[in-house]
């Protein structure tokens, strides 16, 4: 199998595709084979050129960290969660996330999601659940990895300054269900910086590794009076 | 006041919080963000007594069954104040938001666990870990945005600012910069979790790596109890790892089985009685080493919505990487390294033998003894965090910082001078041979023999570890963290030598018996390159 991966050693530099061949197990992960490709003295491309070993990012390896996510033949995906035996075709491209600052090859900087959510308190205080919650919700949407895939997706993030995405929405829906009494508060940053620019297409929830559902989210932050 | 706190899974966060509440300013480093951490893979739940737990349960009982479980090795007084701040440590949980597993009446509920005389483990589902980082980060975040709680990213720990039995500090290096720094602080604690990956393959993360005990032990730091491994009984092997299989799955009614002649034999169940799957982690493991078998754990016989409710995660695990769809089929189980009990020594008040140096979560050795009971490390991991940090509040700065810049400037060259190589060869090469040692000779079943041969091994590998030149290419981490990682692992085969006698998570075959005159800690420091150990006759340590 040919696998080509978008390359940089440096943020500055301008990334570039290199292509290696891959001889191991098709029962593998794209995780698997990140590690099964760096696993020697020497590392080839496929002209047999020596070359660095590629930089990827891993803790769990089984998809509860979100640190692996990456775009895996134009599909953006947990590496330690993408088989090889579902991809389709001899080839398989990898590339870091795009909507994040680069490090190096496939590792991204993903630091943002927190700031955004830092720099606006989202965060209980203290707690005051409403008689009416939704635990089921509750529990799904505090799984939330932090992993970025769905901002990958999304098409009205870009640089991140002013609309969040996602899990920004996901940890207002949180402190909402917490603490009723902050409702208001996080009602008009979720409008801010969520609801008045989201498309709703729903692209965030349809690959997310968590099957959050992020329209619970949004119905019951839009319901906040 | 400053302290700097290494590590953000549940200890570090739990530790930064309660200082923060205090007034004292905290640097919080760790290479990634707390969603990275292995405290995320915590699957089964926390123990507490709280009022209302189930008839006849006691804060007594708790203290009971852990030093039970602890085999005589558990520190009786610090088990005491965690066991006593059980309910408090639920409730705080509850104030930050966790989403724990609740009843009609929206009362969190509880799920019996091993070795435990009473239902006592508050879960979250199967994501209890997970979970409570959530709400400890979301908290920590609001203390971040007043700017009592400093987060530094894509950092690691380096080597700690030690001047006469002192700490000041530490050396972090910079991902970003590719640079050692000096960050000074009053105190210094240390929340880096266990060792999993001395093994390789085991149910926990790489980011567990030793390193930080590792190195604070080559710098005189005082290590514990190295010997007590916990084998987690049933995990599902993968092609990276060894997935855990949660204690829940027992907890609800799970059978461990092999097949003989065509026929199930419930061999736990056979030797034990009715309760035999719901036998220690240790006892467990070895039954299923002794069995030779390929062993089997069956939930089929539950109504697949109580499976849906109760386990989700282990039947998502299940089916991604197996293909096995355990509302029909039983799950190959078989056991895998898991759990540290032993780590940096602590005293009471979780300082380690170094002053103004803590550790607190799993590196650090003091309630568990020769083993742990599941769901004790999540509590101990946050209790710790609250001790160290109530102590640090009552005490005062350091009135001035030594100069550490002679220090900084010679670790500086060694880097430089190990970033100049020219050479592929990956450190891994010599990290795999090291699980492999690991896993061959500190087993579940050890004997002398073996770990001679282990030690030998090591000895080989440290010696030739400080002569190879490595792959630059790769995170500096990678490439300086080996020879104090080479380090702890010798000090385990040393004190899973010393210990000429079985007990806990510790099984020799050539000592079967628990032995009175083995009664005692086992400590071991680093001397001129030599693992020196001793009992802990004298109780240096709470134990
Ligand atoms: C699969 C699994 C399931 C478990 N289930 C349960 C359960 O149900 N109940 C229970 O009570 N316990 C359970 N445990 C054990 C429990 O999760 C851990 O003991 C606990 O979470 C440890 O928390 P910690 O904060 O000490 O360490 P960790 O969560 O491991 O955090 C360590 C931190 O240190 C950082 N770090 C490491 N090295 C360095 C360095 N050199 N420099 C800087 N930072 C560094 C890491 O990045 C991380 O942030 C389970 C463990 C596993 C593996
Ligand atoms: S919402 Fe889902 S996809 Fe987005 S960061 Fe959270 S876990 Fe990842
Ligand atoms: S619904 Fe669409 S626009 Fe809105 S957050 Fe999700 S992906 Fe982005
Ligand atoms: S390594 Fe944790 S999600 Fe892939």
């Amino acid at each position: 199998m040919k696998v080509n991966v978008l390359r940089r050693m440096t943020p500055e530099q301008e990334p570039y595709w290199e292509s290696f061949l891959y001889d191991g197990s098709e029962d593998n992960t794209v995780a698997g084979l990140l590690d099964y490709i760096n696993y020697n003295d020497d590392i080839l491309n496929d002209k047999g050129e020596k070359t660095t070993r590629i930089s990827w990012e891993c803790s769990c390896i089984q998809g509860i960290c979100g640190a692996c996510a990456m775009i895996v033949n134009d599909v953006p995906a947990l590496a330690c969660e993408a088989f090889l035996k579902d991809i389709q075709g001899e080839e398989i491209s990898l590339r870091p996330l795009s909507k994040f600052p680069v490090i190096r090859d496939l590792v991204v900087d993903r630091s943002g999601i927190y700031d955004s959510l830092r720099h606006n308190n989202v965060c209980i205080e203290t707690y005051k659940p409403p008689s009416d919650g939704d635990h089921e919700q509750d529990y799904a949407s505090a799984k939330c990895l932090k992993c970025g895939l769905c901002i990958e997706c999304c098409p009205k993030y870009t640089d991140g300054r002013t609309f969040y995405g996602a899990p920004f929405a996901n940890d207002c829906y949180l402190v909402a269900s917490r603490n009723q009494e902050k409702s208001h508060e996080i009602l008009e940053i979720y409008q801010e910086h969520f609801k008045d620019s989201c498309a709703f297409d729903l692209a965030c929830m349809r690959i997310c590794p968590m099957g959050i559902k992020i329209t619970a989210c949004m119905k019951k932050l839009n319901s906040l009076k | 006041m400053e302290a700097l706190v290494i590590g953000s899974g549940i200890a570090g966060m739990a530790c930064a919080l309660r200082l923060a509440k205090q007034g004292i300013h905290v640097v919080l480093a760790s290479p990634y963000p707390s969603e990275r951490s292995q405290s995320v893979m915590a699957a089964g739940g926390i123990n507490a007594m709280v009022s209302g737990n189930e008839e006849g349960d006691s804060v007594e009982s708790h203290i009971q069954d852990t030093l039970k479980g602890g085999s005589g090795l558990g520190g009786e007084e610090a088990v005491r104040g965690m066991c006593e701040h059980g309910g408090e440590i639920i409730r705080y949980l509850e104030s930050i938001g966790t989403v724990f597993s609740v009843d009609g009446a929206n009362k969190p509920v509880r799920r019996a666990f091993g070795g435990q005389s009473h239902k006592r483990t508050y879960y979250c589902g199967s994501a209890t870990g997970k979970q409570i980082v959530s709400a400890l980060a979301m908290e920590c975040r609001r203390f971040e945005a007043f700017g009592m709680i400093t987060r530094r990213l894509r950092c690691s720990f380096h080597s700690a600012l030690i001047r006469d039995g002192a700490a000041y500090g530490a050396l972090l290096y910079d991902e970003a910069s590719a640079r050692l720094e000096a960050c000074y602080a009053d105190f210094l604690v240390m929340a880096t979790g266990g060792q999993n990956a001395l093994f390789g393959k085991t149910t926990g993360s790489s980011l567990c790596d030793g390193y930080a005990a590792g190195r604070l032990f080559m710098q005189g730091a005082v290590l514990k109890n190295l010997e007590f491994i916990q084998y987690h009984p049933t995990t599902l092997e993968t092609a990276q790892k060894k997935m855990l299989i949660s204690e829940a799955v027992r907890g609800e009614g799970g059978r461990l089985f092999y097949v003989e002649n065509g026929e199930r034999v419930y061999f736990m169940e056979e030797k034990y009685g009715k309760r035999g799957n719901l036998m220690t982690r240790d006892v467990i493991s070895r039954e299923i080493y002794a069995t030779g078998k390929d062993v089997y754990l069956d939930i089929s016989f539950l109504d697949g919505q109580t499976i849906d409710e109760r386990l989700p995660e282990v039947r998502d695990i299940c089916i991604k990487y197996r293909g096995i769809d355990i509302k029909k089929e039983p799950i190959p189980v078989s056991p895998s390294v898991h759990f540290f009990m032993g780590g940096l020594a602590v005293h009471l008040n979780h300082e380690t033998s170094l002053r103004n140096l803590f550790a607190v979560g799993e590196c650090a050795s003091i309630y568990h003894g020769a083993n742990r009971l599941g769901g004790n490390s999540l509590l101990s991991a946050i209790y710790s965090g609250f001790v160290a940090a109530d102590e640090i509040a009552g005490r005062a700065p350091a009135r001035k910082y030594p100069d550490f810049t002679a220090f900084m400037e010679d670790e500086r060259r060694l880097l430089k001078k190990s970033s100049a190589s020219k050479s592929t060869f990956p450190v891994f090469y010599i990290r795999d041979m090291l699980s492999m040692t690991m896993a061959e000779h500190l087993g579940i079943v050890r004997d002398e023999k073996g770990l001679e041969e282990g030690l030998t091994d090591i000895g080989y590998y440290l010696s030739i570890a400080e002569k190879i030149r490595y792959d630059r290419s790769v995170p500096a981490y990678s490439n300086f963290s080996l020879k104090p990682i080479l380090c702890i692992a010798g000090a385990t085969l040393a004190s899973a030598r010393e210990r000429r006698e079985s007990r806990g998570a510790h099984f020799r075959s050539d000592y079967p018996e628990t032995l009175e005159r083995y009664g005692y800690a086992t400590l071991v420091s680093y001397q001129d390159g030599k693992f020196q150990i001793r009992p802990d006759q004298e109780h240096a340590y709470e134990s």
